[in-house]
């Protein structure tokens, strides 16, 4: 194929460096080269939401990320959110609400929401539906999603469920 | 595919690379759906070079919107929503909270779809377009910017480096409306985009309407215009205005709509403005 | 209130994104394996040049009709559908030609490099013109022509009824159309083979039947079954979609062309689109004859299915459909047949709904028109009409005891959004016009007569006394792996932490049948429940030596023990797990579904999976605001009610009607795919629109008290009613807001606003 390029970003909170091609999709290297295998493809378009990962904090579609768009950038998956010993209380919300069905969307909707709480602590249903309007979710008709993001703000707001 | 990635930071370097063939890339959300599975090019991202991004009100009155702002960028800018309401509305119903973060403000224009959301409140509030070269910069009306759908005036080497708009007098009527098939992720099947000043006694003293998805561009109506110039906004009014609407736009049969319902709806969207009556 | 499946035992490792799929086996070195599709519906391959293609470097097989060993012919029941086109092209999705290479990349460019030449032939993309005697031969020579599959079920004497109604009767009639839909699982089909040196095919597949898969690969490839196995991991979403070959044969086929290496297949959404199976179109013509007072008196009509060109299982979706025609309304005279026509269009499928989509829409709606010529109320006609335990549903088989339709349409109109209807609908805000619509549901449960539904369980005490559940049922998404730990965990009174769970494994797992009919928690539930209790009383006997107990009925099994309450001494399981050896540290059992005692006398055609015995019902209320400028339509409220047993976990029964719910709007106001001639013009998902967050409401559900005795915990499935809301309850809502008479779905807002307005030019 082409030349490769030295590549240096932060992935999950630890600097990483490899090299590869500039051009690769930034969803084949997650998944690949790291075996991060949390953010899926469900259409290569742009158009579900799977592949979601948060750079710099945005929630960006790494289906239609270069490589070479991740360099220097902080890149979190849902790995990086946490573990299902030591889950995100995001991860957790989800689990507890019934949110999770074939779960194939489910990484990409825990990062739109901790994309929205950190704009809008406290967001309320409509807030929420707008925030997960762009991963799309075949299996639950998103009423127990939309009830995790609730939970899951009300949990990092300190409330008790 | 893509071949090689070029991160310039600032358009001195970049120039060279586009000599070279390089496609410039903004946000990529067009661009690399299109280019799937397509022969090998090289890209130049813009997204290294920090001036494109810029939101600023500028001394002449004008607010400078940066080809490289993200359209979430813009629609959380308090410039853009306090002076261009219009246009926030629109980047909103754009696509999705992701492609919001990913697309750009100039990545829309040279796009050239007639659905693309952020462009009729530009048609509507008369934006010009700052092109930028190796030989220089040069201001540009966007409605002459676009020729047709994916067709645009950029001479080679040139890209999208601003665009300039003039906010309305505060207290002008912003509206923006976009019909779907559904609430997101939906490419609109008719828009309307209007800009309106009133007279303290309630006439239109000016009216700017611009229309998505109805032609092969995204096209104003001065017909519909005048027709509202010096009158109150009533439900009769906005009907007669409409009829110009419908008979201006020239929309097409698609899997989203008719055409003959594109052009019914292109004009029942004005008469929402009766709303506040 | 404590639920038994929350959290689920799945829930963690899926939002952590740490759950393998299918499709997130990648082995490091893995060959790539894709497919060129005919893209023409109809036509004769008059040449197929792969010699660029197979020469490009990176390329490790280029295969055609003429390397496929065996039968090259794949089906469930029919075996109509080739691995690999020879000649015959089909729809525009049928495969032609099989690369594998080392990569992604060469192997896009030596598909692009492959010549296909076809002649094409008139293509037939109409069932009712397929069925002419001069129609073009979808399988030339086939006895039959394009008539797929007829039936014919019958109750009393429907003709005679027509014949004999008066005056104070009232008949309604119309016709009803509904048309594919894609299943939009989120994961794409998908697998991973490798021909191990020792020859067995060794495959991870994004399956729903993994058992079956085996033999559906054998036939097709000529293989031994009992050498290939198959795993099937999670599921990104099923549906239905998934039952039946989708990357399994092809991926096999590479897999002996290049021995010993790991290839994968992973289709793309297009290639989805394009190839995968889809909910069959039918048009419904149904007539149904009532007394002034709104009892029902005759039913009469017919079916007929778009089968695409292959069978897959569309003879027994419209036998399904025709089963349910009837509604779950008391009906004394009823006849329905039914047909399945071959088309070049896509490859109709099993869909969640199963045919009873199709029926339950024309069913509801002329149940509409006869409220509407009546002057009733469409809820209350209903309640009228509602079929009771004991009595015959309308092919003759009766109702079981149990909840029943009338509770269920009791429920949703006690809730305020029936009662309050007409004050909401009052108090629209500018612009808009709101109707509410109320439907009944049924579904039944399970394959039917003549397919033994079946299941085996195998549970393994571990050697560290914790056990090991074998899930032979693959988990689409609906949760029954997580049930069944949940289940394994009560019956053997331990903490859910202390049962594992193994995904599907024909290696290793008993056969189940298939993920699919509604069928899955009560079929093997019910065989795990039976291998608990061996389990038990195998512990308990096992125990009662470690314990020096001779009458082994009074010890308990306890979290992590058996104990003997009269010594109060205990043997830890970890320690019966030391002292067994392997075989004895296993429990297998089985169960079948009990089929219907005394099957009337009708449906002779239908030789497996008719009639059905169990059934679920429920209602749906729908509430719509449709925007008068635009005709777009806003599904405001959605309430299911539903009797499906004993709930196990109201969590996991909100989870399926929501879900099911949400398809069925999509249904009804956003999922067309654009057919015209063969071709879909909605090919991804920018033009295919599915529901998003912002399309949908909070989908409420009640639950209702039932219990139903022969069911695991008293539980019934219903993993598919559902689905069969909205579309109907949608159509009465908007001609409560509109007076638009919807026939078809999904209503378009053209049609809306053509209602609203008058037609527009």
């Amino acid at each position: 194929m082409s030349e490769r390029m030295e590549l240096s970003f932060t992935l999950n909170g630890a600097p990483v460096c490899l090299t590869t091609e500039p051009g690769r999709r930034a969803l084949d290297l997650l998944r690949e080269e790291f075996g991060l295998t949390a953010a899926k493809e469900g259409c290569g378009l742009g158009e579900c939401g799977a592949c979601s990962v948060l750079v710099d904090g945005e929630l960006k579609l790494s289906c239609l990320l270069l490589a070479a768009q991740l360099a220097g950038r902080s890149v979190v998956t849902a790995e990086g959110l946490g573990t299902p010993d030591a889950p995100h209380p995001i991860q957790s919300a989800f689990a507890d609400c019934g949110a999770v069905q074939c779960g194939y969307c489910t990484p990409g909707m825990t990062l739109a929401t901790s994309a929205l709480l950190a704009q809008n602590p406290d967001p309320d249903r409509d807030a929420a539906r707008v925030a997960l309007s762009g991963n799309l979710c075949r299996c639950t008709g998103y009423v127990k999603i939309v009830d995790a993001v609730l939970a899951a703000g009300a949990a990092l707001r300190g409330e008790k469920p | 595919m893509i071949r090689r990635v070029f991160r310039p930071t600032d358009l001195a370097r970049l120039w060279p690379l586009l000599a070279d063939g390089a496609l410039a890339m903004a946000g990529g959300t067009d661009l690399l759906v299109r280019r799937r599975g397509q022969a090998a090019v090289d890209v130049a991202l813009l997204e290294g070079i920090g001036e494109l991004a810029e939101i600023a009100a500028m001394r002449t009155g004008l607010v400078r919107l940066g080809a490289m702002a993200s359209h979430s960028a813009l629609a959380a800018s308090r410039l853009v929503t306090a002076r261009l309401p219009v246009l926030a509305r629109a980047l909103l119903a754009l696509g999705s909270p992701q492609i919001r973060a990913m697309g750009t403000l100039g990545g829309n224009i040279a796009t050239a779809s007639p659905a693309g959301d952020s462009l009729p409140p530009l048609y509507a509030l008369d934006a010009l377009v700052e092109l930028a070269s190796r030989h220089g910069r040069r201001r540009v009306p966007l409605a002459e910017v676009i020729l047709g759908p994916s067709r645009t005036a950029l001479s080679p080497g040139e890209i999208i480096a601003a665009v300039l708009v003039r906010p309305p007098v505060s207290g002008s009527l912003q509206h923006f409306e976009k019909v779907g098939r559904r609430s997101a992720l939906a490419i609109a099947v008719a828009s309307l985009a209007a800009v309106i000043e009133t007279d303290a006694a309630g006439r239109v003293a000016s009216a700017r309407l611009a229309v998505g998805s109805l032609g092969p561009t995204v096209l104003r109506c001065p017909a519909a215009e005048a027709a509202l110039a010096g009158q109150r906004l009533t439900p009769d009014v906005l009907q007669q205005a409409a009829g110009h609407i419908r008979a201006a736009v020239s929309p097409i049969d698609d899997i989203r709509a008719t055409a003959a319902y594109r052009r019914q709806v292109a004009g029942n969207l004005l008469l929402r403005l009766a709303a506040g009556e | 209130m404590p639920d038994n499946l929350s959290p689920r035992a799945d829930a963690l490792a899926k939002a952590t994104g740490t759950e393998r799929y299918s499709a997130d086996e990648t082995p490091p070195g893995c060959l790539w394996a894709g497919v060129r599709r005919a893209g023409i519906p109809h036509g004769l391959i008059t040449g197929l040049d792969v010699a660029a293609a197979r020469s490009l470097p990176g390329v490790a097989a280029v295969l055609t009709r003429a390397d496929v060993p065996g039968t090259n012919r794949q089906g469930i029941v029919h075996k109509d559908q080739p691995v690999l086109c020879g000649r015959h092209v089909r729809h525009c999705g049928d495969a032609v030609a099989l690369v594998v290479a080392e990569s992604r990349d060469a192997l896009a460019e030596a598909l692009s490099r492959i010549q296909v030449e076809c002649t094409p032939l008139p293509g037939v993309f109409d069932p009712e013109a397929a069925l002419l005697p001069d129609a073009p031969a979808v399988h030339p020579g086939r006895e039959g022509g394009n008539r797929l599959a007829y039936g014919l079920v019958e109750k009393g004497d429907a003709p005679g009824e027509f014949a004999a109604a008066s005056d104070d009767d009232v008949l309604v009639a119309g016709e009803f159309h509904t048309p594919l839909q894609d299943h939009v699982f989120l994961e794409p089909p998908n697998g991973l083979a490798r021909l191990t040196p020792a020859g067995l095919l060794d495959m991870v597949v994004s399956t729903q039947a993994p058992f079956r898969d085996r033999f559906e690969i054998a036939h097709a490839l000529g293989l031994d079954p009992m050498k290939i196995r198959i795993r099937a991991p999670y599921l990104g979403g099923g549906f239905g979609g998934k039952d039946g070959a989708t990357v399994q044969c092809l991926l096999a086929l590479a897999a002996l062309a290049v021995p010993g290496r790991f290839i994968k297949m992973a289709w793309s959404r297009e290639e989805t689109f394009l190839a995968g199976y889809k909910r069959h179109a039918a048009t419904v013509r149904l007539k149904l004859l009532a007394k002034r007072d709104g009892t029902l008196r005759a039913l009469a009509g017919t079916m007929l299915f778009d089968a695409g060109p292959y069978a897959h299982l569309s003879g027994e979706i419209m036998a399904l459909g025709m089963e349910h025609a009837g509604g779950p309304y008391r009906i004394p005279h009823t006849r329905v047949e039914g047909s399945c026509a071959y088309t070049n269009n896509p490859v109709g499928g099993a869909f969640r709904g199963f045919g009873v989509v199709q029926a339950g829409f024309a069913t509801e709606r002329l149940m509409d028109a006869l409220a509407v010529r009546l002057g009733r109320d469409p809820a209350g006609l209903r309640r009228q009409n509602a079929l009771k335990p004991g009595e015959h549903n309308c092919v003759g088989v009766m109702a079981e005891a149990g909840t029943d339709t009338a509770a269920c349409l009791d429920a949703v109109m006690a809730h305020p959004a029936w009662t309050g209807r007409e004050a909401w609908k009052q108090a629209a805000p500018a612009f808009t016009r709101r109707g509410t619509g109320l439907v009944a549901i049924q579904n039944a449960m399970g394959y039917g007569r003549g397919l033994p539904d079946a299941a085996a369980a195998k549970l393994e005490l571990t050697r560290q006394g914790t056990f090991r559940l074998y899930n032979s049922v693959p988990d689409m998404g609906q949760g029954n792996a997580s049930a069944f730990v949940a289940m394994a965990a009560r019956a053997l009174g331990q903490p859910p932490q202390a049962v594992s769970c193994v995904q599907p494994d024909t290696r290793i797992c008993p056969p189940a049948g298939s993920s699919s009919a509604s069928r899955t928690t009560y079929t093997f539930g019910n065989a795990l429940l039976r291998a608990c209790r061996a389990m038990r009383d195998k512990l308990l006997a096992r125990g009662a030596l470690a314990l020096l107990c001779d009458t082994p009925e009074r010890l308990e099994l306890i979290p992590g023990a058996v104990s003997d309450p009269v010594t109060g001494r205990s043997v830890p399981l970890a320690r019966i797990g030391m002292m067994l050896c392997r075989d004895d540290r296993i429990c297998v059992d089985q169960y079948i579904m009990p089929v219907v005692d005394h099957p009337p006398d009708t449906g002779r055609e239908f030789k497996l999976g008719f009639p059905h015995r169990f059934y679920s019902y429920g209602a749906c209320l729908c509430a719509v605001e449709v925007d008068t400028l635009t005709g777009t339509v806003r599904l405001v409220k959605c309430l299911l009610s539903v009797a499906c047993g004993r709930v196990f976990s109201l969590s996991g029964v909100e989870q399926q009607l929501q879900g099911a719910a949400a398809q069925g709007a999509g249904l009804a106001l956003f999922e067309d795919i654009g057919l015209t001639r063969g071709r879909m013009r909605a090919g991804d998902l920018s033009t295919y629109l599915i529901p998003t967050a912002l399309d949908l409401p909070d989908i409420e559900c009640l639950a209702l008290d039932d219990d139903e005795p022969s069911g695991p915990l008293g539980l019934k499935g219903m993993g598919e009613i559902g689905i069969h809301g909205p579309g109907p309850a949608v159509a009465q809502a908007l001609y409560d807001a509109t007076g638009l008479w919807v026939r078809h779905l999904p209503v378009s807002p053209r049609e809306v606003l053509e209602a609203m307005g008058g037609p527009l030019s």
